[in-house]
């Protein structure tokens, strides 16, 4: 099988955890898993006619969309790997500033002749082509991204993931009694409780499953990076007056307080999907 | 005759993000000038603007998934700066060992997935070949000695930092939790076999390196300043003072992180979404610094550990100090990651480091802080200003590829001055330029963290005419 492997704009972490994998990395690579194309690796310049193409990364520039229009054209099977290709990413919270405030803040007016254009905000690539399987995370952990790939490369489709973090997580969830909402640098958590019972902003609840959970068995808060789980897809499902009333019963904090304290930080939720993103076409095929 | 050309290589191959290199060419066909940039652009330094500082370092971390270790730990040192906080020695330990998860990680990377298939291969190699998997096809055994030193980085990272990409444990105060004993012991039965493996890389890399010396030297060899942490004379990664020396080798300035600032300026230029960063007492033109693998073993007279030491020693006796030739880098880089397998050794044979004080608490206020770390690519800087409410106010984020970005562009000029002349390219140009570029190991995604496209080259007339596109 030919493989691609197509960066758009992103931090290339994805790549990076792929490699991660280790022996399942080599095993993959032994098989019939030929990449002929990736410009980190590889020296070849003209994108390739593929089986299966791999991208990281949104579409923030004119360059990017045509890459991405290009590597759709000549690949059977196109796998967007990340939150950046999925649903926008962190990049996406870009889209708070026009372009042009950007450039003539940050920059002088360019050249554009040598530069390419920037796009008016960052999107995923759905916005621009079809996309077979989707597989988020910021980045989506090794064993996640060689799963997949042996069973698209088997010619099967993946497991999918449709619950949330908690299901994965170890903590208890109890019904605390708190007074107020805690940052993560306020106080120590408890080892074995519930991060949102102990007064946190854990996304967990809101999150795709996947992942193991590896940020709030540590006692980090769960941010979001694998994005909104099945069920949340929906559009009558609105992600601040659930998460409210989550923190609410868990802490016996009243609803109406919670929701001062989230309302006041926009980012808490949109960290990884402030971008605009086809929710529905798509959600059979997040892996 | 006027021969109007134009030469673009696109995309460059093998390095970290999205370059592009463009000549210009004179009336006579030579060269008049030469520029490696950046197109990519994503604008972190201005949506972070109003971010509450404990979102800060994870959201940081996105700048760059190679070397996000880095940036948290530069970002959590900014933050610390602020508060005045002063963390524990167990927890500086354990942040030093994830700096040193970080460096074994990109640079095992950088020499046998982006560097060695230039050493590997001759020139004459069909380029769809030249790339790690070929090598490891050919040759199963170096496959698995890249992917062992990759697997022990993602160990570290993945035990202390508690996720292998993008790290959480790493907060204001120290880190999240201890090491248990378990885990050292496992972590440094590892440790033992990397170290293992990275000498046997480093005989590997000197070996190739030696046999290519006589064409490599004619690469590039620009006399510079260069800069880099230093602890009493010894290479350093987490902390310490920042030392510049001219390009004789004397110091020219020691100064401490909160001052980083007053020495160093960002410029502008509108060819590149990248900004530049130098001297500022000397200006773009003369102030020009390198940082990075040579830049560490110019400034320091030894390292800490063993065997780095024996290497580094053996190095200057080579290359001479200051050494300058570009692709000292590539040596230098297998010097800085035997430091970091025997420094990560050593830290994990102290049984204190498994004591549970890893966290002080942390008292929030307002003010301006500066943090540097020594990242895979040299000295990486972080500045926020926090509001009294604990809001980030302002950033300025000084990036190592910015700082070398002055240097690779006169490498890319000298490359394309001796293969071009009076309009006729010589072949290995496309090639020569990839190598001098990729010795740096730009990383364009941490210089344009600010709005990103493939390196490549144009050759372009005076009035900016594109002439020819290489690739």
């Amino acid at each position: 099988m030919k493989v691609n492997i197509v960066s758009l704009t992103c931090c290339a972490g994805c790549v990076s955890s792929f490699l991660n994998a280790g022996d399942a990395l080599l095993e993959i690579l032994s098989q019939d898993f030929d990449i002929v194309y990736s410009p980190t690796f590889v020296d070849l310049k003209e994108v390739p006619q593929v089986d299966l193409a791999i991208v990281e990364g949104g579409v923030r520039t004119e360059a990017d969309e045509k890459l991405i229009r290009e590597v759709r054209a000549k690949s059977r099977v196109l796998v967007a790997l990340g939150i950046c290709a999925t649903h926008g990413g962190v990049t996406s919270l870009g889209n708070i500033i026009s372009v042009k405030k950007l450039l003539e803040k940050e920059y002088f007016v360019l050249e554009t002749s040598k530069l390419p254009e920037l796009e008016d905000l960052m999107y995923p690539i759905c916005n621009f082509v079809d996309v077979d399987y989707y597989i988020p995370g910021c980045p989506p952990m090794p064993f996640l991204i060689v799963h997949s790939l042996k069973s698209i490369v088997s010619g099967k489709t993946p497991i999918r993931h449709q619950s949330v973090v908690c299901t994965e997580c170890n903590r208890k969830i109890i019904a605390a009694k708190l007074d107020r909402l805690y940052g993560i640098y306020d106080k120590e958590a408890d080892p074995n409780l519930c991060l949102v019972s102990q007064g946190f902003v854990c996304l967990g609840s809101l999150t795709r499953e996947g992942c193991g959970a590896p940020c709030p068995r540590a006692g980090f808060t769960c941010f979001g990076c694998r994005g909104p789980t099945d069920s949340l897809l929906y559009r009558s499902r609105d992600l601040y007056s659930f998460l409210v009333k989550v923190i609410s019963k868990r802490t016996s904090i009243p609803e109406e307080e919670v929701k001062k304290e989230l309302y006041r930080n926009p980012f808490i939720f949109h960290t990884f999907i402030f971008s605009k993103f086809e929710r529905f076409k798509a959600r059979e095929r997040i892996i | 005759m006027t021969s109007q050309r134009e030469i673009t290589i696109s995309p460059t191959t093998r390095i970290e993000g999205h370059g592009k290199v463009t000549i210009i060419l004179d009336e006579a066909g030579n060269v008049s000038d030469a520029y490696f940039y950046a197109t990519e652009i994503r604008g972190f330094d201005y949506f972070l603007r109003g971010m509450e500082a404990d979102r800060l370092p994870f959201i940081i971390s996105r700048i760059c998934g190679v070397c996000s270790t880095a940036h948290v730990l530069a970002s959590v040192k900014a933050i610390e700066n602020i508060y005045g906080t002063e963390i524990t020695e167990t927890a500086k330990k354990l942040r030093e060992v994830l700096l040193m998860g970080q460096i074994i990680s990109n640079h095992s990377l950088v020499f046998f997935f982006l560097i060695l298939p230039d050493f590997w291969f001759s020139k004459e190699e069909d380029p769809s070949k030249r790339n790690a998997f070929q090598i490891m096809r050919e040759n199963p055994e170096i496959g698995r000695k890249a992917i062992a030193l990759r697997s022990f980085a993602t160990k570290i990272l993945d035990t202390i930092g508690k996720r292998e990409v993008h790290i959480v444990s790493a907060i204001p105060g120290g880190l999240i939790s201890p090491l248990k004993e378990k885990e050292r012991e496992e972590l440094l039965k590892a440790a033992k076999e990397a170290c293992a493996i990275t000498q046997e890389a480093v005989s590997l890399g000197k070996e190739l390196f030696e046999k290519n010396w006589e064409e490599f030297r004619k690469a590039g060899d620009y006399k510079t300043h260069y800069m880099a942490l230093t602890e009493d004379d010894a290479t350093e990664f987490y902390e310490g003072k920042i030392r510049i020396i001219n390009p004789e080798g004397a110091v020219y300035s020691e100064f401490t992180a909160q001052d980083y600032m007053k020495h160093i300026e960002e410029k502008r230029y509108e060819w590149t979404y990248a900004k530049f960063a130098c001297l500022k007492t000397l200006g773009c033109q003369k102030g020009i610094v390198q940082v990075g693998p040579t830049a560490r073993i110019n400034v320091n007279r030894k390292a800490k550990t063993e065997f780095a030491n024996k290497e580094l020693e053996e190095f200057k006796r080579k290359f001479g100090s200051p050494a300058h030739a570009t692709l000292l880098f590539d040596y230098a880089r297998l010097i800085d990651l035997l430091y970091a397998c025997e420094r990560t050794r050593e830290l994990l044979e102290d049984e204190n480091i498994t004591r549970t004080d890893t966290r002080v608490k942390v008292k929030p206020k307002g003010g301006i802080g500066t943090s540097v770390v020594e990242a895979p690519r040299g000295t990486l800087a972080h500045e926020y200003t926090l509001t009294r409410n604990g809001r980030l106010k302002s950033i300025k984020l000084i990036i190592p590829t910015q700082v070398n970005s002055a240097a690779i562009n006169l490498n890319v000029k000298d490359a394309a001055t001796e293969f071009i002349q009076k309009g006729e390219i010589k072949t290995g140009l496309l090639n020569r330029i990839e190598m001098v570029v990729r010795a740096y190991d730009p990383c364009i995604k941490c210089a344009t963290r600010n709005v990103t496209d493939g390196l490549k080259v144009e050759i372009r007339n005076q009035e900016g005419k594109l002439l020819k596109i290489l690739s």
